[in-house]
């Protein structure tokens, strides 16, 4: 039987947020929501055995990605993780600084961050 | 050093959780909100919490300082750097090595010096004045501001790289009127303190029509302007006959309006004078008193007469005195007109 992934989405956009669970979700994942980096953060803490990938905003209120990204390689190094942003080069800077292993613009077409989620697990599956 | 964060409303809830949670990262920490909510407790309460804490904590208003002296007093000097340079002098962010860098009011840095802070954050290392080498620094960088930085980074005064850099994690601090039921809390807090604090003097707790004010008013000074306004009630016994001049309506000018002197010269000279320089066994009320009222009156009269370009007569009317009483007070407060106005008149 095919494994399925969970995944953490962290957006403080709420329409991007849906779109995104409902997308994925579709797609076969398991997929947990978190409305800012300071929930993302206790969910990410929370969760038994981790979560298989992160997609997260960068600029957002209390932790923003880098934070999330900067805590999340820290404890778990080999969980991959997809920075997604709107706002120009400084954010996109830090979060590769921050070992993020993909930085998406946005807007992104959302088949592109299906592959690219599915690039890095199979990556990461194999290493 | 007292850090406990006073406060049941949602914003100071949000804010406990969120130091529960990175208080031990080291990441960067930008702490913004109105000049009086109390930033620098949330600070001092981050690194208590952290696993830095008994590390040199070094704290740098970077208001305060022009921007040649802001410069070597973060980076230091080197022997023979400047005329005056006798001897190397560590920066600051050399002190707060292993350490915690407080970075006040950061919104009013220049744009040059941002970006040699920018560089420190971002290689870890620097060069103090006039030194060819390189001073390598782990320091944790938490700064504050009252400005929207992110305004003034859309406006070109504040650098986007240094925002972004600066604020991995954000603490919003909101002005006491947008939670006003954290109100009793400090109240109960502040009461105790300067209970403890002044228990050599006879001091007076606010009755049940005080709190009612106090509880009900929109606090535009904030966290510090309630601080004031206790001291004032329990040392100097002002209650019913002070309290409604020491509140001022919900309309009155905010701090930062030119009109808003008085309330901005009382609370200064709360800071200065009770809990910091006074020296509690000659503490005299009636000099205290005195004192106040004599530099409050200086102020207001001094910022009218500015406002009416030194015309003596419209002051009169505004400060509701007469002629010659406010020549009596120029004369005996020492106010000193601007040059080109003559001063022979009194």
């Amino acid at each position: 039987m095919e494994r399925t992934y969970k995944l953490l989405v962290i957006d403080d956009s709420q329409e991007i947020l849906v779109a995104l669970d409902k997308y994925l979700q579709k797609k076969k994942f398991n997929v947990t929501t978190a409305a800012d980096g300071l929930e993302g953060l206790k969910i990410l803490k929370a969760e038994e055995g981790g979560f298989d990938l992160v997609i997260t905003d960068l600029v957002m209120p209390f932790v923003s990605g880098v934070g999330v990204i900067s805590i999340l390689k820290k404890e778990f190094p080999n969980t991959p993780v997809v920075a997604i942003t709107g706002y120009g080069e400084h954010p996109e800077a830090l979060a590769l600084e921050a070992n993020a292993d993909v930085v998406m613009e946005k807007p992104f077409d959302l088949d592109d961050l299906e592959r690219q989620v599915n690039d890095l697990l199979a990556r990461a599956a194999g290493s | 050093m007292r850090t406990e964060i006073i406060g049941v409303s949602q914003n100071i809830e949000r804010i406990k959780e969120l130091i529960n949670q990175v208080a031990d990262t080291g990441l960067n920490t930008l702490v913004s909100g109105e000049t009086g909510v109390g930033k620098e407790l949330v600070v001092q309460n981050l690194y208590a919490r952290s696993n830095r804490q008994g590390r040199p904590f070094v704290k740098v208003n970077c208001a305060a300082l022009p921007d040649g002296l802001l410069e070597s007093e973060l980076f230091g000097y080197e022997q023979g750097a400047f005329t005056g340079a006798q001897r190397r002098r560590r920066g600051k962010f050399e002190l707060a090595h292993s350490g915690v860098l407080f970075l006040d009011e950061i919104g009013d840095m220049s744009l040059p010096l941002q970006s040699k802070v920018l560089h420190v954050l971002q290689g870890g290392h620097f060069s103090p004045l006039g030194s060819e080498k390189d001073v390598r620094t782990d320091t944790w960088v938490v700064a504050a501001t009252n400005h929207d930085l992110e305004t003034e980074m859309k406006n070109g005064k504040f650098r986007g790289d240094l925002y972004y850099r600066l604020s991995t994690i954000k603490i919003h601090v909101a002005p006491l009127r947008e939670r006003p039921e954290d109100i009793p809390y400090l109240i109960d807090f502040y009461v105790k303190e300067y209970s403890q604090l002044f228990k050599d003097k006879k001091v007076k707790k606010p009755d049940n029509e005080v709190m009612k004010k106090l509880l009900s008013y929109h606090w535009p000074g904030n966290v510090r302007e309630l601080q004031n306004v206790l001291k004032r009630i329990m040392i100097l016994g002002e209650f019913e006959e002070g309290i409604d001049e020491m509140l001022q309506p919900a309309d009155a000018p905010r701090p930062g309006d030119p009109l808003a002197i008085a309330p901005m010269v009382h609370s200064e000279l709360m800071d200065y004078d009770i809990g910091n320089n006074i020296d509690l066994k000659t503490l005299s009320l009636k000099k205290i008193r005195k004192k106040v009222l004599d530099r409050v009156e200086k102020e207001v009269i001094a910022y009218v007469l500015n406002k009416t370009g030194w015309n003596r007569s419209k002051a009169t009317k505004i400060l509701n005195i007469s002629y010659k009483t406010l020549l009596y007070k120029i004369k005996d407060l020492g106010i000193e007109p601007p040059e080109g106005v003559l001063s022979d008149e009194y």
